[in-house]
This record gives C-alpha cells, sequence and structure tokens, in this order.
C-alpha cells in the first residue's frame, strides 16, 4: 500500500465474497458460524494492517478466507448435517477452485438468489440480502431503509429461521423456476436502489451506498449468461440513468433540487452511456417490462438539452405504456404532471381528480404537490397556496418541507410584483 | 533524537461490534497515520496485541488467564518513533486515529543507556 489509502468498499465487498463461499463449502445451515468468523477476519485485518499495511489487500483477505475454511472444517466438523458438496479426498483442490473469481462471482448469485426465495418475505428479503451480500451492519440497514435497528434485527432473524427450517438450498434455480426467482431478484434490487434514489432522509452517503450496491448486484446477474435477461439489462440501464443524476438533486447545503433546475451539466456522461448501451440490448426482447419503461422515461428526460426542451409528448405515452402494465396511483400523479407540461389542462385535471389523498398515504404531499402545480400552470395562485399548505401539513422530513416552503416563497413574490 | 513509546489503550475493536464498512474506514486512518510516519522516518516499530491477557504474578508465581479488566484500559497496540523531546512526541500523538472511541496514547521516553 504505497502512499495510498485502500480500495473503496473493499471490506464491506469482501465480506459478500467470503460469506457466500464460506456457505457454498459448509451449507446455509451454518451460515451464522460463517458470518462470525468473517467479521472475526476483518477485525484482526484491520489490527495487523495498522503497523503493516499489506502489499496487496485483496491477496492478503482471499488468503484469510481460504485458513478460515480450514478453521471453520474444525469447527463444523462436530455437527451433523453438513452438506457434502467438497468430498474429503480432494478437499484443497475444490477449495482453490471455488476462489477462482467465476466461482466467486456464482457463489454470490446463489446468495442473492437465496435471500431473494419466495418463502421470505420481501422486507425480510432486502434486510438479508443488503447483510449477507453487502455486509452492512443492522444499523446501517436500519438507517439505510428508515426503519429502528431492532425491527431490522427481528427481519434479519426471521429470514435465518425461515431458511434453516426450509432447509432452503444454496443454488440459482434452474428451468421454469428461474424465471420467477429473477423476477423477484429484480424487484428487491430495484427497491434497493429506489430506497437510494428517492429517499430524501437520509444522508447522500448512504444513499450512494445503497444505490451502489444495488448496481453492483444487478452487473453481477448481467455477468451470468444463464441468468441474465432482457428486464435484468432494462433495470440496469435504469439505475444508471437515475444513478447520472444522482449528482445534481441535492445541494451540498443537502436542498433538493427538482428536475426543473438541476444543473445538467453535473450529470454523469459515462453513465449515460452505459445505459444506453445496456437500453439497445434491453429493447431486443419481444415484451417489454416496467423497467423497460421506467428506464426510457430516464432517457428521455437526460436526452433533453433543457427542461423546456424535453419530449413531454413522448414522455407522455411512455407513462401510459407504464401504467397499462402497473397501474399505481404515483404513475398517473407523473402522468398528470406530465400533461401540464403538455398543456392538456383538462387532461390533467381529469387524472388528479380520479386520485385521492389517501391512495399515497405517507406520501400525500405530493399529491398535494402535484395540485398546487395544476393551480399554477392555470394561474390561479389562491389556490395553489392552499394546496401547497396542504402539502406542508404533510411533509414528514426538512429537505421536503424546505422545498415546498421555497416555493411558497417564490410564489408570493411572484404575485406581489 | 530521543525514541518515545506510544502506547494505545481503549475498548477493544473486537467489541465495538464494526460492520466491514466501519472497520476499513477505522482502518484507512491508521494507513494514513502510518504513511505520514513513515514518510518521515520515525518509526522504529510497532505492533499491535490480541486482547486475552495473562498475568503471572507474586513470589509464588501465580498464573491467571484471560485476565478481567476495565474494557477502556485495554492495552492494544504500541509504536516506538523518533522524536526530538516530549513535545515533538505528543505532536505525532495528535494523529492517532482512535480518540473518538475514547481510546487514549500514553506517550513514555524510552531510555537510553551509555555502553
Amino acid at each position: 500500500m504505497e502512499g495510498q489509502s485502500s480500495i473503496d468498499h473493499l471490506f464491506r465487498h469482501h465480506y459478500g465474497k467470503m460469506v457466500s463461499i464460506l456457505t457454498r463449502i459448509f451449507g446455509l445451515q451454518h451460515l451464522e458460524t460463517i458470518e462470525d468468523a468473517v467479521q472475526d477476519t476483518f477485525v484482526k485485518a484491520a489490527l495487523s494492517w495498522r503497523n503493516h499495511p499489506p502489499d496487496n489487500p485483496e491477496a492478503w483477505l482471499t488468503k484469510a478466507a481460504k485458513n478460515r475454511v480450514l478453521d471453520l472444517f474444525r469447527q463444523i466438523k462436530s455437527t451433523k448435517g453438513r452438506e457434502h458438496i467438497v468430498g474429503s479426498s480432494s478437499e484443497a483442490m475444490l477449495i482453490t477452485e471455488l476462489f477462482l473469481d467465476t466461482e466467486i462471482e456464482d457463489s454470490q448469485l446463489r446468495m442473492i438468489f437465496t435471500s431473494c426465495h419466495p418463502k421470505l418475505q420481501v422486507t425480510d428479503q432486502i434486510a438479508f440480502a443488503l447483510r449477507t451480500i453487502s455486509g452492512f451492519s443492522s444499523k446501517e440497514i436500519a438507517s439505510a431503509l428508515l426503519t429502528k435497528e431492532g425491527t431490522i434485527k427481528k427481519r434479519l432473524t426471521r429470514a435465518r429461521k425461515v431458511i434453516k427450517e426450509q432447509q432452503i438450498s444454496f443454488k440459482i434455480p434452474v428451468g421454469n423456476a428461474l424465471p420467477k426467482r429473477l423476477h423477484s431478484v429484480l424487484t428487491v434490487l430495484y427497491l434497493m436502489f429506489n430506497e437510494g434514489f428517492h429517499s430524501n432522509k437520509q444522508d447522500i452517503l448512504i444513499r450512494k451506498d445503497l444505490c451502489g450496491e444495488a448496481m453492483r448486484l444487478c452487473q453481477l446477474l448481467l455477468k451470468n449468461e444463464r441468468v441474465r435477461n432482457s428486464d435484468t439489462y432494462a433495470l440496469f440501464a435504469l439505475m444508471c440513468f437515475h444513478s447520472a443524476r444522482l449528482e445534481s438533486k441535492l445541494t451540498t447545503k443537502n436542498e433538493i433540487v427538482d428536475l426543473k433546475n438541476q444543473d445538467r451539466s453535473l450529470w454523469y456522461l459515462p453513465l449515460i452511456k452505459l445505459g444506453n448501451d445496456c437500453m439497445f440490448k434491453a429493447v431486443e426482447a419481444s415484451i417489454f417490462s416496467v423497467y423497460h419503461y421506467e428506464a426510457a422515461i430516464a432517457s428521455e428526460h437526460l436526452k433533453a438539452l433543457s427542461f423546456e426542451k424535453t419530449n413531454w409528448k413522448k414522455i407522455d405515452e411512455l407513462y401510459k405504456q407504464l401504467y397499462n402494465l402497473n397501474p399505481s396511483p404515483m404513475i398517473l400523479l407523473n402522468r398528470a404532471m406530465v400533461k401540464l407540461q403538455l398543456h392538456e389542462f383538462t387532461a390533467a385535471y381529469r387524472i388528479l381528480n380520479e386520485l385521492s389523498v389517501s391512495d399515497f398515504n405517507q406520501r400525500a404531499y405530493l399529491y398535494y404537490g402535484a395540485w398546487a402545480e395544476y393551480h399554477l400552470e392555470k394561474e390561479q395562485i389562491g389556490l395553489a397556496l392552499i394546496q401547497i399548505e396542504e402539502a406542508l401539513k404533510h411533509v414528514k422530513n426538512s429537505a421536503e418541507k424546505n422545498y415546498l416552503l421555497k416555493k411558497k416563497k417564490a410564489v408570493i413574490i411572484k404575485t406581489s410584483n | 533524537m530521543k525514541k518515545f513509546m506510544l502506547i494505545f489503550t481503549g475498548t477493544s475493536y473486537e467489541d465495538l461490534g464494526f460492520s466491514p464498512e466501519e472497520m476499513q474506514n477505522r482502518m484507512d486512518r491508521w494507513f494514513t497515520w502510518h504513511e505520514k510516519m513513515s514518510a518521515e522516518g520515525i518509526i522504529h516499530s510497532g505492533e499491535a496485541l490480541h486482547d486475552s491477557i495473562t498475568r503471572i504474578s507474586g513470589p509464588d508465581r501465580v498464573t491467571t488467564d484471560n485476565v478481567a479488566i476495565e474494557s477502556k484500559e485495554l492495552i492494544g497496540g504500541y509504536y516506538v518513533v523518533s522524536a526530538a523531546d516530549l513535545d515533538g512526541a505528543k505532536k505525532i500523538a495528535q494523529d492517532f486515529p482512535d480518540y473518538d472511541l475514547d481510546s487514549s496514547v500514553e506517550i513514555r521516553e524510552v531510555m537510553e543507556f551509555d555502553n
């Protein structure tokens, strides 16, 4: 390590690799022992590296992981029920093979598919994936998913219990089961990513971590020919497009910048390009998923040189298709906003009238915010202000509240001039 | 130049329950410090120590394994470094990365003998 600090997220990523390989060797029923052992390796590494930084930290950790295998053999020998995937005659050779890059990736994929097993609840799936594949602590998961640490601990315990009791095997499903399971894997990655991208409550670092992890895992899926499909490409494209403007969404003071006012020069081109490449692969399919349409919408926004030059007509059409696949109030609300941009006020009014605040639960402020936008476009300032007040009553976090207050101020200043 | 031993005491990393990411952030801070001192060429030696303590004491050489002590008092490691004087050693110790964990540095001058 000459004159540089260690590789970004090396420990986090290595944690997932080690847990996955060891689980492949020893079986899911030993998961807790394995996690403890891996955790212990990092404590040792941190202490040993303090005074003697290694030349190649990755090689050091891999060697440590191999040593762990031998420790665990001794530790687990007495307990029953070990999956004999490693025969005693050629153990050493097989272990070497399992540490090849392709096999490491295979092990990690098995872990991803395990965490999305239909026997687990969706909320537990996300927590379990973040824990075992991404090495997040309960505390980190809690702050990433905006829940209490105790809740996360319960979810993890429940997931581990189900895996043990149902004797879920550590495999990538085959045949008809594969597309079905892949579907839930993509859902989990999509939720993980959205948690990072859309929630304005956490600090920017944890949000980037979440988005980064979702993208890394999605890339793992894409690397595997047997697993990947056009939906996977579309989802990854969507993540690239969104990530490209993560920086421009928030100011350094944690203020929200809406699409209209984002500095488009901050958008990160390499990610947009990568997203485009994936989109080309994604559209080879004959049937499009929600990810296809969401990615296409995101891509339209990125293509526009300015907010005013956005191709709203096309986006409107894409929202229509998306709504057919996923009839959610949120999509309808977005469509109403697009209708406003197209100056189709009657259409916007009709859509907004169809919706009710109860469709939005925690996000009621978005509903009122949309009405405010409608009235502003119609230059009904009084009505707009009433809706902004309503939105302010329902908003929970400070970044969103400040955004609304700023908007209110702008409206008042504009009308008094 | 004089030699000083910097002795680190505090809660064991093992007991702090860091996630891999937090552990790495911790370690990166130690790297930075180590690199700075290496560049200045002032490190003589340094090691990290295991947590378990065995103590032998008294005329009967009574051995106690797993000595229990206040966890914050645990010696976790040391460096022996060169400095012009105590003030120089104090300055070096400013960069110790674990003050925020309530850990502390004890500075002791190494005795030099004429022969």
